[in-house]
């Protein structure tokens, strides 16, 4: 089935529409949230389709850097709006994102995985950001309520001469751990339990199995390379606000 | 150990110049410690006395460097303690918290904590100094009594071998036997390794075992201080006898 078009999208409403049915029948608390997400999904969907089209048509770099710092800044207000009680959370989010994901790409340019063009990056770009974009705010979250909650077996260590690097240590590790889960947990059972979405895209537009399964390694190294980045450097950047120079907890933050 | 046996060439170990710690309350300047200046001398033993709230645990910080002074000077050993790395300081000028915390999981981690080149016949003699015998060394210490993981802490406080030892109400949680052990051991530790120890203690009458200085904290400010037998039973100053009544009842 690969030339599909927007015919076969309006029949499968028929699907959406058996869902309503049954939500409304068993009145399904979030009848109206079904109704407006399938609407919405299909205006965000086609738009993005529209908008993708016309960078693909116009391959102009500057266009396609524009996109990869908007699409940055859109994942760096993400991950500061879910970690707002750290002070600064916007710019270490933005800086953890951004190094994770320029440098990934930026990795994949050099060795020649992929060329610059907008149909590898765009796409590469986006499934970057968003992981990186969930790294960052978890490691964020979670370093910042482990050292608030383990003030007083820092400040121990830190008086028993430790440095702050050393008194924070098993907080850092922790914190990267939690930013690095989904996709550890990804990586355990990907082809097992399910086809990553990716791959199942490739395989339905008409792809060769096994160029799908290549790709899905390429997008699986490559979202580990990201999400690695960008948790140490949010856990980094996190614990530097809570510490002075002198090897003190800040008390408030 | 009073004043009066103290030789009078003895530099202060730790001194207190006028030291002020501000914080910010809620938009407010709040003093916690307010023109604090006294000197400090190895071989004895200071009691820090004063109602909750005064700044005694505050004024600890401070000498640890775990907080920044706002204005005045600390010296240690005539030197500026802003001159000093701060985790060089703290191993020099040890502290107690109140509560101690114990790192997981044993005792010998705990030691080894502060040096991890000392060996099991060393741990094992750290150990005696604080009454506990050597099969602690092995010890869960998630399963020790609240005394026994103070006198851990002590004994990892002793294995910096510090030249000042700061003890924030050290026998607080502790049963009557147990603050008695606990401030014979540290007693011990002044006398035989002629350190400084400065101790926030929370009830006047334990001071008594003690012929050390006492100095009376009311406010962030050094209301009184002097000999701790003469201090307690006859303050000199009118705040001293209030807060002295009060405690006594
Ligand atoms: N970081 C801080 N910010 C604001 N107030 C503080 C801070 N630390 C301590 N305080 C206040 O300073 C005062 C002295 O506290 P503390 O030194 O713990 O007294 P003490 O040990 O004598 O009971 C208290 O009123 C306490 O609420
Ligand atoms: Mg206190």
């Amino acid at each position: 089935m690969t030339g599909v078009g927007i015919e076969n999208v309006l029949v499968s409403l028929v699907l959406a529409a058996i869902a309503l049915a049954i939500g409304y029948f068993w009145k399904v608390p979030v009848q109206k949230n079904m109704a407006v997400g399938i609407i919405r999904s299909f205006i965000q969907l086609i738009a993005v389709g529209y908008a993708l089209k016309y960078v693909f048509d116009l391959e102009s770099i500057w266009l396609i850097l524009m996109v990869i710092i908007v699409m940055i800044l859109v994942g760096s207000h993400a991950s500061y709006s879910l970690s707002k009680q750290v002070r600064g959370a916007f710019l270490i989010s933005f800086s953890a994102i951004a190094a994770g994901s320029l440098v990934t790409i930026g990795s994949m340019l050099i060795l020649k995985i992929i060329t610059f063009e907008a149909r590898f990056i765009i796409p590469l770009s986006g499934m970057i950001i968003s992981n990186a974009m969930n790294a960052a705010a978890l490691t964020i979250n979670r370093i910042s309520s482990d050292i608030r909650s383990n003030s007083l077996a820092i400040e121990t260590a830190l008086s028993l001469g430790k440095n702050r690097r050393e008194s924070s240590r098993p907080y850092r590790k922790q914190a990267v751990i939690a930013g690095m889960t989904s996709i550890l947990n990804f990586m355990k059972t990907v082809g097992i339990v399910a086809l990553p979405g990716a791959m199942t895209g490739m395989i339905l537009a008409g792809a060769e199995p096994l160029e799908a399964v290549f790709w899905q390694l390429i997008v699986v190294y490559m979202l580990l390379s990201s999400v690695t980045i960008s948790s140490v450097i949010a856990v980094e950047l996190t614990t530097e606000k809570y510490f002075t120079p002198y090897h003190q907890l800040k008390s408030k933050i | 150990m009073s004043e009066t046996n103290r030789s009078e060439s003895q530099n202060p170990i730790l001194k207190a110049e006028n030291i002020s710690l501000v914080v910010d309350n809620g938009g407010t300047p709040k003093n916690i410690i307010a023109g604090f200046s006294f000197d400090f001398y190895k071989g004895e033993i200071y009691n820090i006395l004063g109602p909750s709230g005064a700044g005694k645990s505050s004024l600890l910080r401070l000498f640890n460097r775990l907080d920044e002074i706002t204005r005045g000077k600390i010296y240690f050993n005539g030197k500026e303690s802003s001159q000093y790395n701060p985790c060089l300081l703290r191993r020099k000028i040890g502290y107690l918290f109140q509560t101690p915390f114990l790192f997981p999981k044993t005792v010998k981690d705990n030691l080894h904590f502060v040096d991890s080149s000392l060996s099991d016949d060393k741990m094992t003699s750290m150990l005696s100094e604080v009454n506990l015998g050597p099969d602690y060394l092995l010890s869960n210490v998630d399963v020790l009594s609240v005394g026994e993981k103070q006198r851990i802490a002590l004994a990892r406080l002793f294995a910096l071998k510090s030249e000042v030892i700061l003890l924030d109400e050290p026998t607080s949680a502790l049963d009557e036997k147990n603050s008695s052990l606990l401030l014979k051991l540290i007693k011990n530790k002044v006398s035989a390794g002629g350190i400084a120890a400065i101790i926030v203690i929370h009830d006047p009458r334990q001071v008594l075992t003690y012929n050390g200085e006492a100095l009376l904290i009311i406010n962030g400010k050094l209301v009184e201080h002097g000999p701790a037998k003469e201090l307690i039973s006859q303050p000199k100053t009118e705040s001293g006898k209030s807060f002295l009544e009060k405690d006594s009842v």
